[in-house]
Order: structure tokens, then sequence, then C-alpha cells
């Protein structure tokens, strides 16, 4: 038994040909139909997001599955094996689940700790399982991927702090006023950025936007464009700053647009509401000095820009801690990958013990079948009783060993010393004298 | 029998901290049920007290200090509850190992036979409330103030990370202040009621019953105190003052409160050393 694990990510693909080895385009659970009609693979999760598109697969002949998942995956998204051959990378048990628990802690991921990755794995695995392609192993290796995901968000600092311009103004935004549910913004200047800003604060749930252009076509052009804002003449720019809670300049002016005592004149009456003025246009829309108003937060496009390389630098430290919680669960889980090693023999082991019970009360059949029902059903349940308690120990240990060479002795001893596997052995138990306890219990 | 609850106090600070440093889930919990287990014992402590005196432990300063700070371990962690806001515990947490050291250390006053009456009891429990909420308010104005500072400094670093918005502590201070001046006039009310009625009647032989006049250190700082308070409410509504005034005003008003709370109720009052 072997996990596999085959796939192209955003390091070894370009993005003209991830686009077209999209597994979700194609519909995965499709994908995993295909995949289970060909028979080479007894589990399989398929793991398809805009940077990565993997199989994970359990199988029993680790190679030829190898190859075969290979040409799967240019068969089915049409792409020549000469092409996606040198960008294909495989690879094999821990290794494998190595690989799936770095992409779920959000280590393999473009931007180091990004949040939405661990959300995809366990959609590609939600999917696996209702195509029903997921068994015990797949199941373990996505469990130990999510608890990972969990860990790495919780005890390492590896997804904090925005690492977008964008989202590092919305965090700000956040940490000022707390919900943006009911703020409203105002930007100054009809331009692309400023739009973009405002699309971004938009989704984040600002309520109303306001574009204010020294030309009301460009301004009334941008808010139909953002869908829900309103426009407003450049004379209502102070009106409107002084109704908004967040403002964004991003005109093409060469000399500032609010100066401190125009700030400070939209703030009087204002009182003690805060007002956050990002200012991400070049050169500046803002008077630096408006920034030392009480109540006035103002950070401009480099501002922010160091508070995201900040948030880089910390993140990058904290990628050793991820990686020694990956370290740990790869433990764990090869741990339990060897142990289930032993679980024929276990199976076995049972099927031995409880074939010479059967066979002992058929041989004494003739003295049981005197007794009343209800005794008779009490000599089954104690021999069975006996089975079980026999079993116990050399099952927990059999399943605790975690070293594949200890799992190998056992099971080698086991199946001499109990014949097991060994039909001849059967019969002959049927001779073997009924077990004797030697204590009373 | 003060000590217990201290030494749990203290369990709670040091885990405080180190939620506040490390910033686990675990960590957090162990430091809320460190406080609740703190709070649980104290109110064991206060309901002894209570039994063996016949009333509440508020008969003289060292009593005040342990039911003040019992007071002040349930509002904050009703406040925790009702935020799900665990930064504030650190800095809570010094301020409730300090005051209750104090009774820790000291014996328990009896009650003064002088002291009797509904509003003796109305006037001590308001009074007592009052200072809680004071202390949360000026907790919550501190760290108002250094992530103020932090987001103006462009400098987003520790507070940044642990805090919630400004808007959020600036509402919380608010209400605390709001909820702490109620109390703090009607404990001052009762407190002039009663000593109007205390002096001709039961207290007439008492001469720190005669002393309790405008003058005393302890009602003139208290009146202070209503001053600095009543202003905070009064700037917040007409001139729009708010955000880190306030939070200077509510850590200024509770400095106050302190040094009335021990200093002057131990060596300075001729009125309420009872």
């Amino acid at each position: 038994m072997a996990l596999v694990l085959v796939g192209i990510n955003h390091h070894t693909a370009p993005v003209d040909l991830r686009e077209r080895v999209d597994f979700s385009a194609h519909g995965v659970p499709d994908a995993l139909r295909a995949l289970a009609a060909r028979g080479s693979t007894r589990e399989t999760v398929i793991v398809s997001t805009c940077n990565r598109a993997e199989i994970y697969a359990v199988c029993e002949d680790e190679p030829a599955t190898r190859a075969d998942l290979e040409r799967f995956m240019s068969e089915f998204n049409e792409v020549a094996a000469t092409e996606l051959a040198p960008h294909l990378y495989s690879l094999v048990d821990l290794e494998a689940a190595r690989h799936l628990f770095r992409v779920a802690g959000g280590l393999d991921s473009l931007v180091a700790g990004e949040p939405q990755i661990l959300g995809q794995v366990k959609d590609a695995h939600n999917l696996a399982g209702e195509a029903n392609t997921v068994g015990p192993v797949l199941n373990r290796v996505f469990h130990s991927s999510f608890a990972v995901g969990k860990r790495v968000r919780t005890e390492t600092g590896l997804g904090a702090g925005a690492v977008s311009v964008g989202y590092a103004a919305v965090a700000l935004a956040r940490k000022i006023f707390g919900d943006l549910a009911g703020m409203s913004v105002v930007v100054v200047g009809a331009g692309e950025m400023g739009k973009l800003t405002a699309l971004h604060m938009k989704s984040q749930g600002v309520q109303h936007v306001t574009i204010v252009s020294r030309t009301m076509a460009h301004a009334a052009r941008t808010a139909e464009a953002i869908g829900g804002a309103s426009a407003a003449p450049w004379d209502d720019m102070e009106a409107a700053i002084g109704a908004s809670d967040i403002v964004i300049t991003a005109t093409g002016a060469a000399a500032p647009v609010l100066t401190k005592a125009r700030v400070e004149s939209i703030m009087r009456p204002r009182r003690n509401r805060p007002l956050f003025i990002i200012d991400i246009a070049m050169p500046r829309d803002v008077e630096p000095e408006a920034g030392e108003i009480e109540q006035v937060f103002l950070y401009n496009i480099d501002d922010l820009q160091a508070t995201v390389r900040e948030n880089l630098a910390r993140r990058a430290s904290e990628v050793t801690r991820a990686e020694s919680i990956v370290g740990e669960e790869v433990e764990k889980f090869g741990a339990w990958l060897r142990a289930r090693g032993a679980i024929p023999t276990v199976v076995a082991l049972r099927q031995r013990f409880e074939s010479i019970r059967r066979a002992e009360l058929e041989r004494l059949e003739f003295k049981l079948s005197a007794l009343p029902p209800d005794a008779r059903a009490r000599v089954d349940e104690i021999t069975h009783l006996i089975v079980e308690k026999l079993l116990l120990t050399p099952t927990e240990q059999l399943k605790s060993v975690s070293d594949a060479d200890t799992v190998g002795a056992y099971s080698e001893a086991l199946t001499r010393l109990f014949g097991l596997g060994d039909e001849e052995a059967e019969t002959r138990g049927r001779k073997v004298e009924p077990f004797r306890r030697n204590k009373p219990r | 029998m003060n000590l217990v609850p201290l030494i749990l106090y203290g369990g709670a600070l040091v885990a405080y901290a180190a939620h506040f440093a490390r910033r686990t889930p675990a960590l957090g919990r162990a430091a809320t049920t460190m406080l609740v287990a703190a709070a649980l014992a104290h109110t064991f402590v206060i309901g002894m007290m209570t039994m063996e005196t016949g009333n509440v432990p508020v008969n003289g300063a060292t009593s005040a200090i342990t039911t003040f700070v019992w007071l002040l371990a349930l509002a904050y962690l009703y406040t925790e509850m009702t935020t799900d806001e665990r930064a504030m515990g650190v800095f809570i947490m010094p301020l409730l190992v300090g005051l209750q050291a104090i009774p820790a250390l000291r014996p328990i006053e009896d009650r003064a036979p002088v002291l009797q009456g509904p509003l003796f009891g109305v006037h001590v429990s308001s009074l007592l409330f009052a200072y809680a909420s004071f202390a949360l308010a000026c907790v919550i104005g501190i760290t108002y103030v250094l992530l103020f500072t932090e987001i103006k400094a462009k400098h987003l670093g520790f507070f940044y990370a642990r805090l919630p918005s400004l808007q959020v502590l600036d509402r919380m201070n608010h209400r605390a202040i709001v909820i702490g001046w109620v109390f703090l006039t009607v404990g001052i009310l009762a407190g002039a009621v009663w000593a109007a009625q205390a002096r001709t009647g039961y207290g007439a032989g008492d001469p720190r019953v005669q002393a309790m006049s405008l003058l005393d250190p302890k009602i003139f700082v208290a009146l202070v105190c209503w001053a600095v308070y009543s202003f905070e409410l009064f700037a917040a509504r007409r001139i729009g003052w708010g955000g880190r005034r306030s939070a200077y005003l509510s850590a200024l008003g509770f400095g106050i409160v302190l040094l009335n709370f021990v200093p002057i109720s131990y060596f300075l009052t001729r009125s309420h050393n009872f």
C-alpha cells in the first residue's frame, strides 16, 4: 500500500499551463469518477485551485499508479503528455503527506500563510467524500492536514498581518472603526487606482461610496462602474468628506488638494469623529501635516507599503515554527501508517481464534445440546469473552508499535506461531484440546 | 483569609500576561478560568466576613478595599464575557493584586456602632460600584492611548495586533464612565443625607461624624472626582471631546479615586477612619 501524489503548482508550472490543467473547470467529481474507473487506485482526492492541481491517491502498485496518474492528468485535461511532463512532480508516502500538510498550512502558497487554501483543501476532501473515493488512509491524511492548517493559524503568526496594500488599508480601517458596515467612503479623483481601492472597500462591507472629481462626468462614470456609488461635484468635496469616515485621495494634481487648514476646517464640525485618510496619489494629495490633527489618521501609499513589508518579514520569521508543526504531524501520520501494517495480522489472528472457538463448540455440540437454551447462550458468551480477553493485549501491542521493523517481526512471529494463513493448521486446530485456564478468576 | 484570593489573582495576572504575549487560545482560557477561581474564592471570603460581622465588609478602609477588588473582578469578568475581549485583563490584574495585598496583610475592621441605616449601605455600595466602573474606564482609556499612539506613529506592532478597535475602546470607556458617574452621584448624595441625619441622631457623640464636612480631605477629594467625571461627560456631549482626551480624563479621575481610596483613607481623613 502506498500514498502517491502527482501534481503541478505555481512553483513548477507557468500560469498558462496551470490554466489548462484545471480540474475544477472540467468538474472535479467527473475527474474523480473517471479516475476510479481506471482501477489503478483505491482512494483518490483531487486538490484543484488556481495555483495547483494535485491528485492524492492510495494504491498497491506505486510505480504503475504514478505513471497512470500522469497519463490521466494529460488525458483528462487534454494537454500533451510531453508538454506536461517537465512540470509534474510526484511524491510518495510521507513526502506526499508532508507536501499536503505544507499546502494546508499555507506554506506552499504564493504568499505564505494565505488563509483560503485550507478551505480549498477541505472542499477537495468533501468532493471526494461525496464521490465515494476516500478511504481510511486519505481520510486520515486529510484530517491531519486540517489539523496542521488550524495549528499554524492559532500557534504561529504565519497568517497574521495584511500582505497587500488594499488589505492593509482595510485592516487599518477596522482597527480604527471596528466594523466597516455602515461606514461611508469618499474617493477623491476618478482614476483607476481610486476606483480599485473603492471596489475593495465595498467588497469589505462599506455602506456608501461617493466619487468626487474635477470633471463631474468622470465621477459619474466611475460611480456607475463601481455600482451603488454616487458622484459629487468638486466644489462639494468638503461637505462630502465631512459626512464620511474614510477618504481615499488619488488625483493627478501637482499640489496637495487637502491642506492641513482645509482638513482642520472639515474636522471642526465633526468634533470627535475619526477620519481615516488614505493618500495613494503620487505626488501627494494631502499635506503630511494634516496627520497631526487629533482624530485624523493619515496614511499614504508608502506607509501602507511599509506595514506590508513589516508583515511579510514577520510572516517569514514564523515559517520555521510552521514547518516544525508540519514535521510533528508527518511523524504522527508515519506512526499511524506503520501501525496500519499490522492490521492484516490482527485480522488473521482474530479469525484464527474465532474459528477455533466455533470448531470446539461444534465438536462439543452433543454435550451442549443437553443444556437448556439460556445455558447454551451463556457458554457461547463465555467462550467469546475468553477469546476477546486473550486477544486484547496482543492487538493493543501490535497497534501501538510504530516502527516498521518491529511490526514486521511481530507479524512474522504471530504468523508462524499461530500458523496464520495456513489452511492445514486450521484443521489441525480441531484436534487441539480446549484452552485451559491456569488460574481461576 | 484574604490571602487565598490574592494568590489566585496573582496566578491570573501571570496567565493574562502570558496570554497577552503569546495569544494562544488555551492560555486565554486558562487565564479566565484562573480569574473565575479567584473571584469564587473571593466570594467565599466575602461571604464568610459577612457572616462574621453580620453585614457586607464595608466598615472601614481595609474591608472596603477587599469588597472593591471583588466587585472589580466581577465587573471585569462581565466585560470580558460580553465583549469576548481578553486583552484588557493584563492591565486590570495588577490593580487587583496590588489592592488585594492590603486586606491580605492588614486586619479587617469591626463595625463601628454608628455605621447603620439603609442609607449607609447605599452610600458604600454605590461608591464601590462607581469606583470599579472608573477602574475599568481607566484601563480601557490607557489601552486606547496605546493603540492610538501606534496607529498615529504608523508603527503597527504589539498593541495593534492585540487590542480591539479604537471605536470599540472609546465606546466602552464612555459607557463605563456613565455608569460610574450615576453611582458616584447616588453614593455621594446618600452619604450627605446620612451624615446630616447622623449628626443629630445616632452619631451625635461621634467625633468622626461631626468631622464630616466639605473640608474633610476624603469628602473634598470625592467631590473633585465627581467634578472631573462630570466634566468628562459634559465635554463629550457638548464640546465633542472623546478619544484620547476622554482617555486621559478617565485615567486622571481614577488616579484621584485611588488617592482617595488608599492614602487618604488611612492617613488623612478625620471623618472616614472607621
